[in-house]
């Protein structure tokens, strides 16, 4: 029952918050000062007034801002995103296709940031103030200031230009034939560099997250026990530590959602990647408006969607929030 | 709400380094026009000039540009910008945060999902789309910067807001009949900004991040050389001349960090009881 | 739970990992190429985009192709003559030539291109081809125009992407745009669709029933989207790609690929666009309009610097209002060397004196979207005026505000690139003309006013002698650059980069939108 009333808590936000957005970008791009039409037939090489109020008519520009709106909520209801002006297709076509792209990145991004967070923050926690934790603080420390789109070209410069082991650009070899292991190993090989990128930032919080509520449930009662009864550290860790230590990176992970969707469009436009991030900010030169609706849309779904597993994963670790 | 990695150091030392380093990029931003060797944008030698040759200390870019000078005179932007965005983003706050915590109530709840909305949409997308919408100049990027980062500190300012509302000395000015704006701003502003002041602090270092990415994607003031400019000037070259990026991206580094590291401090020496803790 | 979220978590990586499909090399004779942005359609006679010339004009063919010295060819046409008076236009069409479905072309199919469809589709002929009277087609080989007033440039008017022929059969009466025929295009040239994925690739294949012998050489033609600079480049390299063209590569690493023995580079194939790229001076704003100061922008700039080290020599300086691949182009007009002690003279004369901070005049740049190397020229012309005492202002906007700024005249300095059309009636005389003073892009948006200009141009459009028309031209060239009614920077020089085993390549004036009947891959 309360799993119900929560769901549907979560379910109305997200409704309300795709509600805003929609509301939040179409109000911003009418704002915006270019003029589609001209745009497209800048592009085409010339152009006469004929011709621009033949595009205005052909993309439903030469209707009143309301009634825009409105058809915008009906598409939106027929989950119709509009249609590119630029690229002359379907704007939930041009989405769905880069969108399994950027799910890769930023989940694989999240899973290395989490692998590495907690790993190190163990691993400082352990180690408390010897050299372990001073390095790992350190390399923290220098990770959180560093801006993603410089981390992701100083990877490029040492492991692709000076090193070779990793592809600089692009999502997969254009037109290699193999089988699908060698197709996995291949999209392996270009993932690595921009989801160790887009992950770092996020791995240094939670390595301090996962540190400081290690050391905060070290101390407690029934952990000094077990460590008096000799239990092994690794069974004291996983048994008890980890599992509370869990519990607030998961709650800054779902906080930072919108972040990592952010820093993908970045990481995407440092590595070239065929994402929907790298999709927006094309379309934003382009003042391709459909475009840049979509996007915006689509990604906010997507923090809203994390949120919702973060919730979910709270709930796994944590069974006595039910009760409480 | 702010996490950072830095619990292994002291705070009085963590303040201390920051100070430092900070009070150095501002005395190189005042003194740019003095210290700094050519203008950042005149073409003063031979393009990709390699660091320590032909007088150029950190080389030359694709126009034959001193990279040094652009540094230094970058600096002036970055600071700026953090500077100017999180007094606006504070601005923002506090007005959204301290209505919702002093009324209460339904204006709370209104402000708080407004709040929520603008803190779980991609922050950085909406950033570019705004400073697209008012095109590239310092006002947008500013603008930009500020409607993105006021959410964690509205939360912060109602929070202090509504635990000072109840305290004796606002009911007794209740009781004395004073109006609700001299109450809010005389009694519980100045004893709610501290902290609040402290959060806003490290938001510089998250403005001038942002700044330099903004930068860094075309999208800056183009009459500006900012650090994120000369990464993204550099970018395509980064196979022929690393150090047009590099040297841009330790000077980002070097702010945030010390920014950081004072913000962290401070925030130490006000909450005590924070220290080593992980309250979100 | 948390295994079942795991598994959905590797579901997805795994769909997005195998979500391209691979290729099968099945062709024996397969040239791949880069093309970027993709194409919106690949109908020529609907859209002018780049990426839709280079596909579409395997697919398309006009009546006449241009030589690299702007000489016209047949193409469809087979000959034709021109009567004394440049009135009437009598062409001879090639025979056996057949529509991709099978269907017959003939002189109907001209007549409803010409007369019917294009000047309501297509952005140039909608204005070149005002200019026909008549057509008549006395049988199914000949086509007689017959035209208002004698247009010398009327040949460079049925070029192949001026004026493709497009098939009667398809589109007679109905909505050209929405016909459900655009997705599978109908031409006459050497080429068909063979497939499109979208996003990834298209791929052409060869016309067996091509009407030229044993053409085309090619059995697939596959061009690859790759949006990134950086990726066509690598793309380049591991040969995953053969040929890339315009400015697919960035200007910076062409010299990578002219020292590497494997690659050709080449300027030529660019003669029909000649792009030529200028600052353009609005002649309404305050000293802007004195031929003084304009001529101080000219001295103020280093060309050749701009050429080489932004353009990284994909660029030379220009010389005046018509490039030097273009025909009637004249080197014999006055010159302006980089001199800014010349310029602040000029300025000085003018009564704009520095202020106590040196600045004589404060001007705004507004600044051309189409990337880096552009952003770079804004930044250099910034620095190079501020030496002169001009302070320039640069604005960074998005190609739609910067296309209805120039159209609204809502500007002080802009820059612009522009493609001169094969000849200077179509592509020039535009930019220059008082009687195209309009609120459009690629109209006389300066508001630039010279009788004696008008005259040479309208002298020179009914012209048909070659000699009186060189004469004319070659004054107008010496008139304007005196004049300087904008600043010329340079001629953009595209490079074309190919493997060494691409052969016939570049063959006419339209470089890779060419046909590519005569390229072939050598063993």
């Amino acid at each position: 029952m309360r799993t119900a009333i929560s769901t549907l808590r979560l379910l109305s936000q997200a409704l309300l918050i795709i509600l805003a957005v929609s509301l939040i970008n179409f109000a911003l791009v009418r704002l915006a000062p270019g003029d589609p039409a001209s745009v497209l037939a800048g592009q085409s090489g010339a152009a006469d007034e004929l011709y621009l109020a033949q595009l205005r008519e052909q993309f439903g520009l030469d209707q009143p801002i309301l009634v825009q709106l409105g058809k915008y909520y009906l598409q939106l209801l027929q989950f119709d995103l509009g249609y590119s002006y630029r690229q002359q297709l379907p704007v939930v076509n041009l989405i769905a296709e880069r969108l399994p792209n950027t799910l890769l990145l930023t989940l694989s991004a999240f899973a290395i940031a989490l692998i590495l967070g907690v790993a190190f923050g163990v691993a400082a926690a352990l180690n408390r103030d010897n050299w372990i934790d001073t390095a790992v603080g350190t390399a923290a420390m220098v990770l959180y200031a560093s801006p993603v789109f410089f981390t992701g070209l100083m990877l490029i410069l040492v492991f692709s230009v000076f090193l070779g082991w990793f592809p600089a650009f692009g999502s997969e070899t254009i037109g290699a034939d193999y089988g699908f292991i060698g197709q996995v190993a291949d999209r392996l090989k270009y993932l690595v560099l921009p989801a160790v990128t887009l992950s770092l930032l996020y791995a240094a919080t939670y390595t301090r997250l996962t540190r400081t509520a290690m050391l905060d449930v070290l101390q407690m009662d029934y952990v000094k026990l077990a460590r008096a009864k000799g239990l092994p550290p690794f069974r004291i860790v996983g048994a008890h530590v980890l599992r509370n230590a869990l519990l607030p990176v998961i709650t800054i992970a779902g906080m930072q959602a919108g972040h990592l969707v952010g820093g993908a469009v970045v990481v995407e436009t440092v590595f070239a990647w065929p994402g929907i991030g790298r999709l927006a900010f094309d379309a934003l030169l382009q003042r391709d408006y459909p475009v840049l609706m979509g996007v915006f849309l689509i990604s906010s779904i997507m923090v809203v969607f994390f949120n919702i597993i973060t919730d979910l994963a709270y709930k796994v670790f944590d069974p006595t929030m039910e009760v409480s | 709400m702010k996490h950072s990695p830095f619990g292994f150091v002291a705070s009085s030392s963590k303040t201390l380094a920051g100070t430092c380093l900070l009070a150095g990029l501002v005395v190189i931003a005042l003194a740019a026009p003095v210290i700094s060797p050519n203008d950042p944008w005149d073409m003063v030698g031979r393009p990709f000039t390699p660091p320590l040759s032909d007088g150029f200390l950190l080389g030359s870019d694709t126009l034959g540009r001193d990279i040094l000078s652009g540094i230094i005179h970058g600096s002036r932007v970055s600071l700026f910008v953090g500077l100017a965005a999180t007094v606006a983003a504070l601005a923002i706050g506090l007005v959204v945060g301290g209505v919702a915590g002093f009324f209460s109530g339904r204006v709370d709840n209104a402000l708080m999902r407004l709040t929520e909305i603008f803190q779980t949409i991609p922050s950085f997308v909406l950033a570019i789309m705004l400073v697209a919408v008012f095109q590239p100049s310092l006002a947008s990027t500013i603008t930009a910067i500020a409607v993105v980062s006021w959410p964690p500190i509205a939360r912060l300012a109602r929070a202090e807001f509504l635990a000072k509302r109840n305290l004796e000395y606002v009911s007794a000015a209740v009781s004395a009949g004073r109006p609700g704006w001299d109450i809010a701003l005389r009694e519980i502003l100045p004893n709610a900004l501290p902290p609040i002041i402290v959060m806003a602090s490290l938001g510089v270092a998250t403005a001038i991040l942002l700044e330099s990415a903004i930068s860094f994607l075309g999208l800056g003031d183009p009459n500006l050389a900012s650090w994120g400019y000369m990464i993204g000037v550099g970018r395509t070259v980064i196979r022929q001349a690393w150090w047009m990026s590099v040297f841009p991206g330790l000077a980002i580094m070097v702010a945030v960090l010390a920014i950081n590291l004072l913000g962290e401090g401070l925030n130490d020496a006000i909450s005590p009881s924070q220290r080593g803790g992980a309250k979100a | 739970m948390g295994k079942r979220m795991f598994s959905a978590l590797v579901g997805v990586a795994l769909l997005a990992m195998s979500s391209s499909a691979s290729l099968a090399q099945a062709a024996d004779q397969r040239l791949s190429m880069a093309i970027n942005p993709e194409p919106a359609t690949l109908i020529l006679g609907l859209n002018l985009q780049a990426p839709t010339q280079t596909i579409g004009g395997k697919i398309y063919e006009g009546l006449i192709v241009f030589d690299k010295a702007l000489d016209p060819q047949p193409s469809l046409a087979e000959s034709w003559e021109i009567s004394a008076d440049g009135k009437t236009y009598t062409f001879n069409l090639q025979e056996n030539v057949k529509w991709h479905d099978g269907a017959p072309f003939s002189s109907a199919d001209v007549a409803f291109s010409l007369g019917t469809m294009l000047p309501q589709t297509h952005p140039i002929a909608r204005t070149t081809l005002a200019v026909i009277d008549t057509i008549e087609t006395p049988d199914d080989d000949t086509v007689v125009i017959t035209l208002k007033n004698p247009f010398n440039a009327f040949l460079t008017a049925l070029a192949m992407n001026t004026a493709p022929m497009m098939p009667k059969h398809i589109y007679e009466g109905t909505d050209y745009a929405a016909n459900p025929a655009n997705e599978t295009p109908i031409g006459t040239g050497p080429f068909k669709l063979k497939e499109w994925k979208k996003g990834e690739y298209i791929l052409l294949e060869r016309n067996s029933d091509y009407w030229q012998a044993d053409r085309p050489h090619l059995d697939e033609i596959l061009f690859r989207v790759i949006p990134d600079e950086a990726a066509r480049s690598i793309a380049l390299e591991n040969g995953d790609v053969q040929v890339t063209s315009f400015s697919d590569i960035e200007y910076v690493d062409v010299e990578r690929f002219r020292s590497n023995d494997n690659f050709e580079v080449t300027y030529e194939g660019y003669e029909f666009f000649s792009p030529l790229m200028w600052i353009e001076i609005n002649h309404r704003v305050g000293p802007l309009g004195d031929k003084r100061y304009r001529q101080a922008l000219m001295y103020a700039l280093d060309r050749n610097f701009i050429a080489d080290a932004i353009w990284f020599g994909s660029a030379k300086p220009a010389t005046g209002p018509i490039s030097s691949t273009m025909k009637y182009y004249s080197a014999d007009v006055p010159e302006y060397p980089y001199d800014p002690a010349k310029a602040e003279q000029l300025l000085d004369e003018m009564g704009l004196t520095p202020d106590a901070s040196g600045v004589r005049h404060r001007v705004k740049l507004l600044g051309l979207p189409y990337g880096t190397t552009f952003v770079r020229t804004g930044e250099y012309i910034k620095q190079a005026l501020s030496k002169v005492g001009i302070e320039v202002t640069l604005e960074s906007v998005d190609r739609g505000t910067w296309a209805q700024r120039v159209a609204a005249w809502d500007y002080e300095l802009t820059l612009d690139f522009v493609y001169q059309l094969g000849h200077p009636a179509i592509g020039i005389h535009r930019t220059y003309s008082s009687s195209n003073i309009r609120n459009v892009l690629f109209s006389n948006t300066m508001g630039y006013s010279n009788p004696e200009v008008d005259t040479l141009f309208d002298e020179a459009t009914v012209e048909t002698d070659q000699a009186r028309l060189q004469e004319t031209y070659t004054k107008a060239q010496q008139v304007l650059v005196d004049d300087v009614p904008l600043a010329w920077l340079i001629e953009i020089k595209f490079p074309t980069i190919h493997a060494k085993t691409v052969e016939g390549l570049v063959t006419t004036a339209h470089g890779v939108n060419g046909s590519f009947a005569d390229v072939q891959i050598a063993e």
